[in-house]
């Protein structure tokens, strides 16, 4: 039986942190993720302090007892000092602050006179500076659902932590390169009151940011924590909810939790949770206390422009995009999708690079190869912008099929380069053709003539559309 | 009206916010800054149109836990003194951005590690002054009281100091402190000390353990790399900050330094120095002010030197350039530095030239203008720091009797500034 979410008192709500892509918030090295062998490590210590309300942070202490170190991997032409902690921040990215400007617009928000960039305590050692830089830049927007309207309480720019990597007793490592990432952290006011509303209201937030065209894009480019609590419970932050449509369960999962919990007599407390992978959620560590932030006195005030954020240029509605994707050619249901992913600015980018293509391939291909290629190689890829390219050249030149891209995207997707993987799935010139069904044909003697046609379309699938190849055959009889 | 540390409602075109007042910025009297209960601090720019509504009155910085200064007669007692800088410094998060000087007791609350490697058996603050306001008058009373202490028992004393002129006070420290005993150990941060990433607790940490050693020098201790590992001990006579503000920015000069230290360990690298003794020590701080420090640059006019000569200055350290020059033959006389220099020795004052690259010693004998300026009386101080040759130049002159002697004492090797061999291995470690 469905659950009446009013009755239970059900108030949720949503915080969407996404990575912008520019560079760093802080410094000028580029905004980049790595996988290659970092060039140094350095080993630091980070004590919880006094600072500033003369009370150590509780969270702060809960994390000083389980570690004695943290190692940072850095690069040396992608990390600098300031990511280092050895050097004061520089002026704020001008970039994303306009990015995030715009985005509290849409957002219908009001904004300050003038920002002051915070520290926030952080000493799980994601950052090296053991805070976190964070400026409050607009409050007190809205954004519409079906289920009605949810408030906007705040919008700030933040700069992202380090990347985990390792961890054993005495220490954890941490990757240097998405510290200082940009991001825009979106925190609805808890008007959210089912859990469908919250799937919605996180896909519209998403959606929003991607109409941008300057987001990063791909998975843990975007995190969603989730607020919840029912009567009689205190509130629940819920992390890592990676996949939206995965949300209405969680919430689900949550209330029933919370219930249970009620039901035990215990003393609740707010805290934090991460989500499982059977969508239930697990104590990850208590709320944080109130009093963590304190003025970044490295960096000077920021003087907002009133009418510098009204003249700010909005970026085009769906609505908008959807007519002129229709004007490309793309039919009704690829124009809908593409516009509403995340992968929309590479769908522009690539339909005028490569206007020999039809754009519904480029179209569909994006919105569903990696998806593909998943399944055919049973694991987790993506593909970068760069990938998608070369591969999109060489259909562009007409040198691969259509039939051959799921094939060529498979090789690429293992670590081989386009042209080498479209090699093998090379269109054939009419002459090559006919020599390749010279050579299949020698090869397969004892195959009856009326099998052959067949078994020759499947070998040549790719590199020859069959009607060319029914047309040779009949030629060569 | 509002005053710093009300609580607040403010209503404005920009909506309706709780918080607390914080000071206006200095240039900035019409802008409110307010601390909302989320912890983020707002400007709301103050017109007409804004209502503020006080809620209540009086938020005040909390006070910070101190530590008890329990007695631990078992481990080596030794004495702190405190004289400001970053090392020192917090942000107050309740009544605004301003930093403020801590006390002591404060800082080294967030250090408990001193407590099991020393028995802080004194710990005072003479002052409160960032480095860079500081003069020879502070030089003289930091050595007041290190003599003070050593000479009341402590087995060494740990200095905590701005860094951005540390170096000047380490040489300083150096030349003021006769008969020298035992361990004196500088120490700044380049992170302040409310921060997660405080730097100094490690240089305290390593400064406890060099003042536990048997090297009775002035050192500065600070992070040997950019890493939390070991901090070096350098003297303080050939040391100076070398970056604006990496934790391992002072390196040592033309010298090894005196040890590397871990927290749990001590690898000596130097062994040029004094041993410990029970000498008494004397606070020997005259010092001459009328010094000055000259960079040369190239097209500069030596007009500078007139200068110094009708403000009656005792003695100049240039900077020179390469192996100990400043312009002589040019083609526009007003360039040539010779007579000008000829001009201030006949008045009475000593002309010194220490080597601008910092890295490396000066050498009259190897082309023909150094010869002429030699010839002409300036002092060429070998391998000797700039900024420990100004030091030192103020010292001497307040102590020689006869300019012949000012003469002797500046080419003499008194506390390590100069060195008779430079090793390999000492160039940019």
């Amino acid at each position: 039986m469905a659950l009446d979410y009013k009755q239970i008192g059900l108030k949720c709500g949503l915080e969407i942190h996404q990575q912008l892509a520019t560079k760093k918030l802080f410094c000028d090295d580029p905004s980049a993720l790595r996988n290659d062998k970092p060039d140094f490590t350095i080993t630091r210590e980070l004590r919880p302090m006094a600072g500033e309300t003369g009370q150590i942070d509780i969270a702060a202490v809960f994390e000083k007892k389980k570690r004695k170190f943290y190692i940072y991997e850095g690069y040396k032409d992608t990390t600098c000092l300031v990511e280092l902690d050895e050097e004061p921040p520089h002026q704020i990215n001008q970039d994303a602050l306009e990015i995030t400007l715009t985005v509290a617009r849409i957002l219908h928000c009001k904004f300050p006179d003038t920002v002051q960039v915070m520290r926030k305590t952080v000493v799980d050692g994601s950052n090296t500076s053991a805070f976190q830089r964070t400026a409050l830049i607009a409050f007190d927007g809205f954004i519409e659902t079906s289920f009605g309207r949810v408030g906007i309480q705040t919008v700030c720019l933040e700069e992202d932590s380090g990347r985990r990597i390792t961890e054993d007793q005495d220490s954890v490592t941490y990757r240097l390169d998405r510290l200082g990432i940009p991001l825009i952290e979106i925190a609805t006011a808890p008007d959210i009151h089912t859990p469908e509303q919250a799937r919605e209201c996180a896909e519209k937030l998403g959606m929003l940011l991607r109409s941008t065209g300057k987001v990063m894009r791909g998975i843990g480019t975007i995190r969603q924590d989730l607020n919840v609590s029912i009567a009689g419970h205190p509130r629940v932050e819920i992390k890592g909810v990676q996949d939206l449509r995965n949300m209405p369960q969680i919430v689900e999962k949550e209330i029933e939790r919370q219930q249970v919990a009620i039901s035990s007599g215990e003393k609740l407390l707010p805290h934090v949770r991460n989500v499982k992978e059977d969508l239930s959620t697990k104590f990850l560590r208590p709320m944080p206390g109130a009093a963590r932030m304190y003025p970044e006195t490295d960096h000077p005030l920021i003087v907002l422009d009133e009418k510098h954020i009204a003249g700010l240029k909005l970026p085009e509605s769906f609505e908008d995009k959807e007519k002129r994707f229709l004007k490309l050619g793309l039919s009704a249901d690829l124009a809908k999708q593409i516009t509403r992913d995340e992968k929309v600015i590479l769908f522009e980018t690539f339909a005028k690079q490569f206007a020999n293509t039809n754009a519904n391939v480029i179209a569909s291909t994006l919105l569903s190869v990696e998806n593909e290629v998943k399944r055919k190689l049973g694991k987790e890829i993506i593909l970068t912008d760069k990938q998608f390219e070369g591969v999109f050249h060489l259909l562009n030149k007409n040198k691969l099929t259509k039939e051959s891209l799921l094939d060529v995207f498979v090789k690429v997707a293992e670590g081989i380069s386009a042209d080498d993987a479209a090699k093998s799935f090379e269109k054939l010139s009419d002459t090559d053709l006919k020599k390749e069904i010279e050579k299949i044909k020698a090869e397969l003697k004892n195959v009856p003539p009326d099998k052959l046609q067949g078994i020759i379309i499947g070998k040549l699938r790719g590199r020859a559309e069959p009607s060319k190849i029914i047309e040779a055959l009949k030629w060569q009889k | 009206m509002a005053k710093v540390g009300d609580r607040v409602r403010v209503e404005s075109k920009d909506g309706v916010h709780e918080g607390t007042v914080l000071p206006s910025p200095e240039n900035q009297k019409n802008l409110l800054m307010l601390k909302l209960n989320s912890g983020y601090n707002i400007g709301i720019k103050l017109d007409k149109s804004v209502k503020i509504k006080v809620l209540g009155t009086g938020t005040k910085a909390e006070p910070l836990p101190t530590i008890i200064q329990k007695e631990n007669k078992s481990l080596p007692s030794i004495s702190l003194i405190a004289t400001g800088g970053t090392i020192g410094s917090r942000v107050d998060y309740k009544t605004g951005a301003v930093q403020t000087l801590m006390k002591p007791q404060e800082f080294i609350a967030n250090v408990p590690e001193l407590a099991q490697i020393v028995n802080l058996k004194k710990i005072s603050r003479p002052f409160a002054v960032w480095s860079e306001n500081m003069s020879h008058v502070e030089w003289q009373k930091i050595a007041q009281e290190v003599a003070k202490e050593l000479n009341a028992g402590a087995e060494g004393v740990i200095v905590t100091h701005g860094t951005d002129m540390l170096h000047y006070t380490a040489a300083a420290l150096s030349f003021m402190l006769k008969n020298l005993s035992k361990p004196v150990a500088l120490v700044g941060g380049q992170r302040s000390s409310d921060r997660g990433s405080f730097d100094g607790a490690l240089n305290l940490i390593c400064a406890a353990n060099y003042c536990k050693s048997e090297i009775a020098e002035v050192s500065l201790i600070m992070h040997g790399e950019d890493a939390d590992t070991y901090c070096l001990a350098m003297r303080g006579t050939k040391v100076r900050k070398l970056h604006t503000s990496r934790r391992d920015a002072f390196r040592p000069v033309n010298e090894m330094p005196f040890a590397k230290i871990w927290k749990n360990n001590f690898e000596l690298l130097n062994s040029n120095y004094k041993k410990r003794t029970n000498e008494k020590v004397v606070a020997d701080t005259k010092f001459e002010p009328r010094v000055a420090l000259v960079k040369f640059f190239p097209g500069q006019s030596p007009d500078i030197i007139d200068y110094y000569i009708s403000k009656k200055y005792k003695g100049l350290v240039i900077e020179a350039s390469g192996l100990g020059h400043v312009p002589i033959d040019t083609k526009d006389k007003k360039l040539g530095w010779l007579p000008k220099i000829k001009k201030a020795i006949d008045s009475g004052m000593l002309v010194c030239f220490a080597p601008q690259t910092l890295y490396g010693g000066l050498n009259q004998f190897v082309y023909a203008p150094a010869r002429q300026l030699h010839d002409a009386g300036v002092l060429y101080l070998g391998d000797m720091l700039p900024e420990t040759a100004l030091v030192k130049l103020g010292w001497v002159l307040a102590h020689a009797k006869k300019p012949v002697e000012a003469k002797q004492l500046m080419l003499a090797n008194l506390v390590g500034e100069l060195n008779p061999r430079i090793p390999e291995e000492a160039f940019l470690y």
